[in-house]
């Protein structure tokens, strides 16, 4: 996600006077996005806090997070893609059909009145969430999104935001790309990293039965992945570490419990602007970290010979025609 | 019992990461989350630091931890193509160990994000 045109939380709580939420239901997922950073904060640049402030909601079915919405867009599934692209031609008032709008299930009075709030906003924001990024056209949406914010630019201040879900991911995607220069799907099979989503992607390599060992740290993909994943996290090696015995525990040879982050055990979660967040743990877990795991597994694996042995390329280089 | 009191604790359940969290706890469970969410007060309030499993289960069965250490080390090393996966519920600095794991061992790293 880098180069991506954003900014930080503090920013859309001081000066955000139009926020989107497209795909996402913050009132049940993030449920303190509104009132610490988004549509009920009271700032110097808006000092009557929600009266200041617009929020759009646009989903494909009524949420809990409607009933904050002053503007509720509901789109016909799997038409996320459809929708921005044609807000992306209206925004710079090119022609668009009847029926290609009636196809998102909007109209165009809707349409032309949001892109009309949009270029007179003073500092808008797109959240998005899983509903546009996780369904149909995956991350064509996130990408046709980002250039709409991107686009936006020409006629006022907006920037997009991903309202990322559980724990630390935000703080994966930021070490992965400061320690490889990739943000997820990387493979080191040739000594160096490389990317590649859809070939290198957990799921997809599960479901191929690529790989033939596993190593599972702070996720419980035995609970969420698809069955045919699942079953060959059965027949090869996995190795799980978690706080709890999860679902993948029950199918991996190796289970190590560890410290539950911010509760047990200390370090840095990042917030999902990318803001890093030093975390206070209020108890002395019995059991030890994932950090201290993990270094005593690299010092166990660095005692062993290297895996390609001096002076050989990797066989999947030579194998390559 | 007083509780123990900690100021501006931080909640990792969700991607606010809120910063401003009161925890009243007596070292073994946290009783009180002032100004979390009901998402952020049950997770702090479900995870305690009581010895609910084992360190380590090595196919089902309870093991010390340098032997499930040991042998998570080999099984990954023997491995042609490792996959290591996950780092969404885990630190910054652990999720910094899993990037050398993997170039140490020529694998795949990959997080939730790909999903
Ligand atoms: S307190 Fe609630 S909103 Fe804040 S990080 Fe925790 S779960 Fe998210």
């Amino acid at each position: 996600m880098g180069g991506k045109v954003t900014c930080t939380l503090g920013e859309v709580k001081q000066r955000a006077d139009f926020i989107i939420y497209w795909g996402g239901n913050p009132a049940e997922c993030h449920p303190r996005h509104f009132t610490k950073y988004t549509i009920m904060q009271k700032s110097k640049f808006l000092p009557r806090g929600r009266k200041d402030r617009t929020m759009v909601l646009v989903d494909i079915r009524e949420t809990k997070s409607v009933k904050a919405a002053d503007i509720f867009l509901q789109v016909k599934p799997g038409k996320d893609f459809e929708l921005i692209t044609i807000l992306r031609a209206l925004v710079k008032d090119q022609a668009v059909s009847d029926e290609q709008i009636a196809e998102t299930g909007l109209t165009r009075e809707v349409l032309d009145d949001l892109v009309q709030r949009m270029k007179a906003a003073k500092f808008g924001c797109l959240f998005f969430g899983m509903g546009l990024s996780m369904t149909r056209g995956k991350h064509m949406n996130s990408a046709a999104l980002l250039t709409l914010a991107a686009e936006m630019n020409a006629f006022t201040k907006f920037v997009a935001m991903p309202m990322r879900g559980h724990g630390n991911v935000t703080g994966a995607d930021v070490i992965m790309r400061w320690q490889t220069g990739y943000p997820f799907g990387i493979s080191f099979n040739r000594g160096y990293p490389r990317y590649n989503p859809g070939e290198f992607s957990t799921v997809d390599v599960l479901v191929r039965g690529d790989c033939d060992a596993a190593f599972i740290i702070g996720a419980d993909p035995g609970a969420t992945m698809p069955q045919p994943a699942i079953n060959h996290l059965k027949r090869i090696p996995t190795i799980v570490l978690d706080p709890h015995v999860t679902h993948t525990s029950r199918l991996a040879r190796v289970h190590i419990t560890t410290a539950a982050q911010g509760i047990g055990a200390g370090g840095t979660a990042y917030r999902m602007d990318e803001i890093p967040m030093p975390l206070k743990p209020a108890l002395k877990s019995p059991y030890p970290t994932d950090e201290y795991v993990v270094r005593r597994l690299n010092e166990a694996v660095a005692a062993k010979p290297f895996w390609l042995p001096e002076g050989k390329v990797p066989p999947m280089l030579t194998a390559q025609v | 019992m007083t509780l123990q009191v900690i100021d501006n604790a931080t909640c990792t359940f969700c991607g606010c990461v809120c910063d401003d969290i009161q925890l009243h706890h007596d070292e073994t469970r946290i009783h009180q989350a002032k100004r979390a969410c009901v998402l952020g007060t049950a997770w702090f309030l479900n995870h305690t630091a009581e010895r609910k499993y084992p360190d380590a289960l090595i196919d089902g069965r309870e093991a010390p931890l340098d032997e499930a250490i040991e042998l998570a080390a080999t099984l990954l090393h023997e491995a042609d193509m490792p996959l290591i996966y996950g780092m969404s519920n885990t630190t910054c600095e652990a999720q910094k160990e899993c990037a050398a794991l993997a170039d140490q061992l020529g694998a795949l790293l990959d997080s939730h994000t790909s999903l």
